[in-house]
């Protein structure tokens, strides 16, 4: 069963540029998908489509054969997760309150306004954090940690909110080699153990390679490749990172090599 | 650990931070010894609410057409005053600014003796400096533009002092390595670093101003705050309704102005 | 343009100057200053031979009347009450509008229209208008004039945190967004707590402003020093006005000083 349909979407910005130009994809229940293309290919916005931070233009996302609209845009959330480049972490305020803010959308506002939380939340906030391994830092304000540390947090909220699926924009683009492989390596875990479905965006071929279960290559808003990492020869990774009006693309060949 | 409570705060006693429950609970004790002195009385203001619908249901009333040619008078007496009183604290505050500005002033006591007369300057509202003026120098606008002038030397000189000792220190440090003076130093590398601030400043004072210059007729001091006293001693309604208006409609229409103004400036340095 | 290009080339001329437009703006500034100068019927002159009687005349509050300081303190005291209770209703009002009014909070565009025009409102009303109009529901003493405090610097204080809130980081918004949190508990994670310092700033400074302002409020009956003072300076007793205006300054300049010393603090 498919945990996340797209049917014929397509997303134009009111600045006139069309990010994405009708892309069809189903993503299997459990399993690590990555999403690859270049800067600018609609990754971005294919991903915050499927949380309903942007809706489509024409055609429709469904979750769980749910329709992601703006009605039902806080339940879709509660149930699908999002990880960000930048983690979008509330800085000023402790890392155990950061993750609990998984679990607002499970809780009435009325507690959660004036920051109580139920004994339980806090055991599933505390369960997260062990999994992410930065229980010892419960009690940090979140912008007294490193970046690893910092996407850690984010991740633990997406734990926290018991989700179905976990979306994650680029969360390694601003991390160095040692941390992306950490937070890599964590959320294959989490797919794997606790059986979420994983959807992640990388410009990183080595990373895609090693780490999905299927390859989903995007360029200028279509999807151009769509199959397991093995099937992902020289000559798509060509077609994946092919600029458009350039016929003869050296840096490309030679980027591509090292890739 | 309290395994008993379902609720708790995340903090690691499961308690609200101590400073916040200090403060808070400081504020309330506050208002609470305060409420007597306030004569704050729920009953009272609850019971009030009919005055004040009876009293909002008499401002509709016909407006009073044939005052209009003396509230423009008045108005424009007030925007004048503000204009006026903004340029004489811009030329005064120029100076002083310099002077109590932490990196341009000329020596440590000129700047503490400069700062110390700025927040005396400051310290009183328009209102009472221009009771004082009124009674030195006789009913007008004159006595208005000096207590406005005044005041706001005070709060002008300080924020302009504030904006240079915020500017970029190797521009003042390039043009002082070729060779210039003192005061060309500040004239020609502080100066125009602060302009910025200056205009949003300048525009915030506009803005005090107008607002102050409205009720200062309140004692004698010139502008629309002696009709607006008048108007509300003797009942007049439709006079009352026209005042009013006319205020809101100038205080937002410059309110908006300096808005578009400042993001212009703030836009301007960005690009 | 190539070398060749260079060597051949002759000296030009300098391209025009472009036009400096400032001499114009000053003086058309300096007409406008000298017609409104004329128009409000101000005379230099007068003001010259006045600076001889108005040294006189402030020789007068040369000797401050302290006999009765414990009723000043007192009425003081009102004051700073006034003032404290009309900062916690702009707050509490602030507090609620405010994200209402902050764009990217604000549910649609409706509400925050409303509540920015809501908030316009407020701060276009004058304090001692407002103070006129709820003595005259309520009656004198210092409750209409804290609620007029209130009421009017409810405006400013609720476009200063709007304007705050609107600068959140988009990213911490949608982070906080993504994980399906209403709009309340979205204004009390992403919004409140990235703003808590400025916050804390303004509320200091209109306190500060409602102290000044709660001061003069007694001119129109709303209790407080401002109408002892007024009193005093009808019957011509300088020495009474003196010590008055003496224990406001030294009131404001305490509260000017024990606010910076907390800003210091809160950085």
């Amino acid at each position: 069963m498919s945990a996340i349909s797209i049917q014929s979407v397509s997303k134009r910005f009111p600045n006139g540029f069309e990010a994405l130009k009708g892309i069809d994809a189903e993503i299997r229940s459990g399993s690590f998908t990555v999403v690859l293309g270049p800067s600018g290919a609609g990754k971005s916005t294919l991903l915050r489509l499927m949380n309903g931070l942007e809706t489509p233009t024409t055609g429709m996302v469904r979750i769980d054969g749910e329709i992601v609209d703006r009605r039902k845009v806080r339940h879709i959330r509660s149930r699908v997760a999002m990880v960000f480049q930048q983690f979008n972490l509330v800085d000023r305020l402790s890392v155990v309150t950061n993750v609990l803010t998984g679990r607002l959308a499970h809780r009435s506002w009325v507690g959660s306004v004036f920051y109580l939380f139920r004994q339980e939340d806090l055991g599933i906030a505390r369960e997260a954090l062990c999994r992410v391994g930065l229980i010892d830092k419960a009690w940090s304000r979140a912008d007294k940690l490193s970046g690893g540390q910092q996407q850690r947090v984010g991740i633990a909220r997406a734990l926290a909110q018991r989700p179905k699926v976990i979306l994650a924009d680029e969360p390694v683009a601003s991390l160095d080699p040692v941390s992306s492989e950490e937070i890599m390596t964590l959320l294959r875990e989490i797919c794997d153990r606790d059986g979420i479905t994983v959807v992640v965006n990388l410009h990183q071929v080595d990373l895609a390679r090693r780490f999905a279960d299927r390859i989903i290559g995007m360029n200028g808003g279509r999807i151009v490749f769509d199959g397991k990492p093995e099937e992902m020869t020289q000559s798509v990774l060509r077609t994946i990172y092919q600029r458009e009006g350039i016929e003869d693309d050296t840096s490309l060949d030679m980027a591509l090599a090292y890739a | 650990m309290t395994p008993a409570l379902i609720w708790r705060w995340p903090t690691p006693n499961g308690l609200p931070p101590l400073p916040l429950v200090g403060g808070v609970l400081a504020l309330l004790a506050g208002l609470w010894l305060t409420a007597p002195i306030v004569e704050v009385d729920f009953v009272r203001l609850i019971g009030s609410f009919g005055r004040m619908l009876a009293f909002a249901g008499q401002m509709f009333v016909t407006p009073d057409w044939e005052y209009v040619p003396q509230l423009l008078a008045k108005m424009l007496e007030t925007i004048e005053m503000t204009v006026l009183s903004t340029a004489i604290a811009i030329v005064v505050s120029l100076p002083l600014g310099i002077l109590a500005a932490s990196n341009a002033t000329p020596h440590p006591v000129v700047y503490r003796l400069t700062r110390d007369l700025l927040s005396l300057m400051r310290a009183l509202p328009e209102l009472v400096w221009a009771l004082v003026f009124v009674s030195a120098v006789g009913l007008g606008p004159l006595p208005g533009v000096m207590a406005l002038a005044f005041v706001t030397v005070g709060f002008m000189g300080k924020f302009f002092a504030e904006s240079i000792e915020v500017v970029d220190h190797k521009a003042v440090e390039g043009v002082r390595a070729h060779g210039a003076g003192w005061l060309q130093v500040r004239l020609f590398a502080m100066l125009p670093q602060a302009l910025p601030d200056f205009v949003g400043t300048v525009m915030y004072i506009l803005d005090h101003n107008l607002r102050a210059a409205a009720i200062l007729g309140l004692v004698g001091a010139g502008g629309i705050g002696y009709d607006l006293v008048m108007s509300m001693r003797l009942f007049q309604y439709d006079r009352l309704l026209l005042i009013a208006l006319a205020i809101y409609v100038v205080v937002t229409v410059l309110d908006r102005a300096s808005d578009r103004l400042r993001s212009r400036i703030i836009h301007g340095r960005r690009a | 343009m190539n070398v060749h290009d260079l060597k051949s080339a002759r000296p030009q001329p300098l391209p025009p100057k472009p036009r400096n437009p400032m001499p114009v703006w000053v003086a058309a500034t300096l007409a406008m200053l000298w017609l409104i100068v004329w128009d409000l019927e101000i005379s230099f002159e007068t003001l010259a031979y006045g600076v001889e009687d108005m040294a006189e005349y402030f020789s007068r509050y040369g000797q401050p009347d302290f006999t009765d300081l414990s009723r000043y303190l007192y009425l003081m005291g009102v004051t700073l009450a006034t003032a404290l209770w009309g900062t916690v209703f702009a707050l509490l009002v602030a507090f609620f509008l405010a994200p209402l009014a902050a764009r990217n909070f604000a549910p649609n565009v409706v509400t925050y229209r409303i509540a920015r025009e809501t908030l316009n409102f407020m701060r276009a009303m004058p304090d001692l208008l407002l103070a006129l109009i709820f003595v005259a529901a309520l009656g004198l003493g210092p409750l209409p004039g804290a609620l007029a405090l209130g009421v009017h610097t409810a405006g400013f204080l609720g476009k200063f945190f709007a304007e705050s809130l609107e600068r959140v980081d988009k990213g911490v918004c949608e982070g906080v967004a993504s994980t399906g949190a209403n709009f309340a508990q979205m204004v009390m994670y992403a919004g409140w707590p990235s703003i808590l310092r400025e916050a804390l700033g303004y509320v200091l400074y209109i306190l500060d402003r409602n102290v000044r302002m709660a001061s003069v409020l007694g001119l129109v009956g709303a209790g407080g020093i401002g109408l002892a003072l007024h009193d005093t300076l009808r019957l011509f007793d300088y020495g009474q006005s003196a010590a008055l205006i003496l224990v406001i300054l030294a009131t404001i300049l305490i509260i000017d000083y024990a606010s910076a010393w907390l800003r210091r603090r809160l950085d």
